[in-house]
């Protein structure tokens, strides 16, 4: 191909009547060209199931960072069981076993007419069919003073990295007997249980190592994912610590003062020693940018294809699409990858996409030795994901130490085999 | 050629790029399968606490899968996800994985 001069391959194209294709000729080496935005858990299992599933494809992954922090496990780095490398995923494996180029830059623009993506640096990346998995962004000042410089005070810790490392440190730096205070934000949000896996590792924290001290978790919502589940575990391990306040009950976080460390609800003023403010979330901004988001903020997509209903030949998965009743989570992202991948291999073959089939699971840690699950089986239904009837469900209640240990060590099992096949 | 994007178009025109005939990876029940390696790694192959199932053989797979629909096999979440999947489904499932490498 390299070898064949342009004004050769503009005859060969004229021949075969087919001179307006000039532009793709690269591709050929390579095959269909998909890029795909974003290498956390939907972005790399697509990048790596589109190689598994057809080799000749030309696939380039963009990342704005050199490698991906998770914010599985995240909550483990806070409470000091684990160090930060444990929840680094690079992105060599991609590359050296899967054939995945992988480029670090910023993606500024999706021309979604020309199939063109544009980098900060000044790079364009044509492509057939595009996978965009930004995971997601804040509503900035959603909670009255909550905007990008009070996070450096206040962190929400919702993105992996150096807001994981901020939050550790000021739990670290806590007196004995302080307060630390979670406002959890109303639905929906990226990963639905994760606050309240925080509060208890944080609590697990507090006990061993700052003792008198309380953490109240805030919340804008009546109700939780598996809040039963959550309920009796803390009862068991963390009564004297951990205090939930429902919306019903001036939960709701409206207003903070970051520098003078003050959080507010509607009735009450707190002063706690560590505030972690999860604000509401949309769709990563690139997403909101190209236009593929809906007045909800997040991005209306096709349910077997994944193909955004706004946008051609882009497609939406992981946190920031809708995806019927699959939760934000990243093992929902990266099904819905391998449901995507295949969905465009089929596209581009002119054939007609499959149906989708996808499972999501969320292990919780209470403890160490403490873990419940929630799971489900999806499929479209009526036109929607939907939980497949009489599957899924979440971990059995009043269940013994040796069922929740087991959990927990599968929950540890999960993250591994998770990362694996996500990013080796 | 409809439906076939140009640049694929024109590649195969000049066999520049040869799409792998055997590219059935992306059938439907590898799509379904596929979804259990969140859990147990790529094709079965977990490297961690996860049970691993690579290297098993098709009945075993089968029965085991069955199992754990019917409730006659313990599990802490697998009788969940087992019930998201007809029989026919979980036979096919089992198939796959004791086809794709060891
Ligand atoms: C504390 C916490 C605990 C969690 N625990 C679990 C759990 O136990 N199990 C579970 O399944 N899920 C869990 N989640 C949820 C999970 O993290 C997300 O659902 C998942 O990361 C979504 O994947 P994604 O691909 O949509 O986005 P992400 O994984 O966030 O990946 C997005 C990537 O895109 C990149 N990016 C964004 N914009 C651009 C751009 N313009 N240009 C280039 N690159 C860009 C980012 O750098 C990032 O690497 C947890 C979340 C939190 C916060
Ligand atoms: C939530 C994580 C999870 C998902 C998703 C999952 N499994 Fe499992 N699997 C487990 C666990 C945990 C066990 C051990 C039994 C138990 O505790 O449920 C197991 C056991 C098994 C076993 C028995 C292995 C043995 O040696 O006894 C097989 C086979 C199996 N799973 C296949 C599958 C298939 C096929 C799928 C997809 C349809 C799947 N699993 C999805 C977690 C998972």
């Amino acid at each position: 191909m390299t070898n064949i001069s342009r004004r050769t391959f503009n005859g060969l194209l004229g021949a075969a009547g087919v001179l307006s294709m000039a532009g793709t000729l690269s591709a050929c080496s390579g095959g269909p060209k998909v890029v795909v935005i974003g290498g956390g858990f939907g972005g790399a299992t697509a990048a790596k199931y589109l190689k598994r599933y057809d080799p000749s494809l030309d696939v380039t992954l963009i990342d704005a960072d050199k490698s991906h922090f998770t914010c599985p496990f995240s909550n483990t780095v806070i409470a000091g069981m684990n160090d930060m490398a444990y929840i680094e995923r690079k992105f060599d494996v991609l590359v050296n076993k899967h054939g995945v180029k992988v480029h670090t830059d910023m993606v500024v623009a999706i021309d979604g007419a020309a199939k063109v993506v544009k980098t900060k640096s000044g790079q364009s990346f044509p492509y057939d069919r595009l996978i965009v998995s930004p995971g997601i962004d804040f509503k900035w000042n959603a909670i009255e003073g909550y905007d990008e410089a009070a996070s450096h005070i206040m962190p929400h810790a919702w993105k992996a990295g150096p807001q994981t490392v901020l939050l550790r440190k000021q739990l670290e730096a806590m007196p004995a007997g302080g307060l630390v205070v979670i406002s959890a934000p109303g639905n929906p949000f990226r990963c639905p249980p994760g606050p309240y896996e925080r509060a208890s590792l944080i609590a697990g924290y507090l006990k061993k190592h700052k003792p008198k001290s309380k953490l109240m978790i805030l919340d804008s919502k009546d109700a939780f994912a598996k809040d039963k589940l959550f309920k009796e575990g803390w009862e068991k391990l963390y009564d004297d610590i951990i205090e939930w306040v429902p919306a019903a009950k001036n939960g709701k976080v409206t207003k903070v003062n970051a520098k003078e460390g003050v959080v507010e609800t509607d009735f009450e003023k707190f002063k706690p020693a560590v505030s972690n403010i999860i604000p509401p979330q949309t769709a990563g901004k690139i997403a909101l940018d190209a236009g593929l988001a809906d007045k909800s903020g997040f991005c209306p997509v096709d349910p077997n294809t994944f193909e955004s209903t706004l946008v051609k030949g882009v497609h939406v998965i992981g946190d920031a699409a809708i995806a019927g009743e699959m939760p934000k989570s990243g093992y929902s992202a990266s099904s819905q990858a391998k449901v995507a991948a295949a969905a465009i291999i089929a596209m581009i073959r002119g054939e007609k996409p499959g149906e989708m089939s996808a499972i999501n699971t969320c292990y919780s840690l209470l403890a160490a030795d403490y873990g419940i699950s929630v799971a489900a089986v999806f499929a479209v239904q009526d036109g929607k994901i939907a939980g497949i009837k009489g599957s899924g469900g979440v971990s059995p209640m009043g269940a013994n130490y040796q069922f929740r240990k087991k959990e927990a060590d599968f929950a540890v099992g999960w993250y591994q085999s998770v990362s694996q096949d996500s990013w080796a | 050629m409809r439906g076939i994007p140009a640049t694929l178009a024109v590649c195969l025109a000049f066999g520049l790029a040869l799409v792998p005939a055997a590219a059935k990876a992306a059938d439907p029940v590898a799509v379904m399968a596929d979804a259990c390696s969140g859990c147990h790694g790529t094709d079965g192959h977990s490297i961690g606490g996860m049970p691993a199932f690579s290297g098993k053989k098709q009945d075993e797979l089968t029965k085991a899968l069955r199992d754990f629909k019917s409730g006659a096999k313990e599990a802490t979440v697998m009788d969940r996800i087992a019930k998201g999947y007809s029989v026919e489904q979980l036979d096919a499932i089992a198939a796959y994985f004791a086809s794709r490498k060891k």
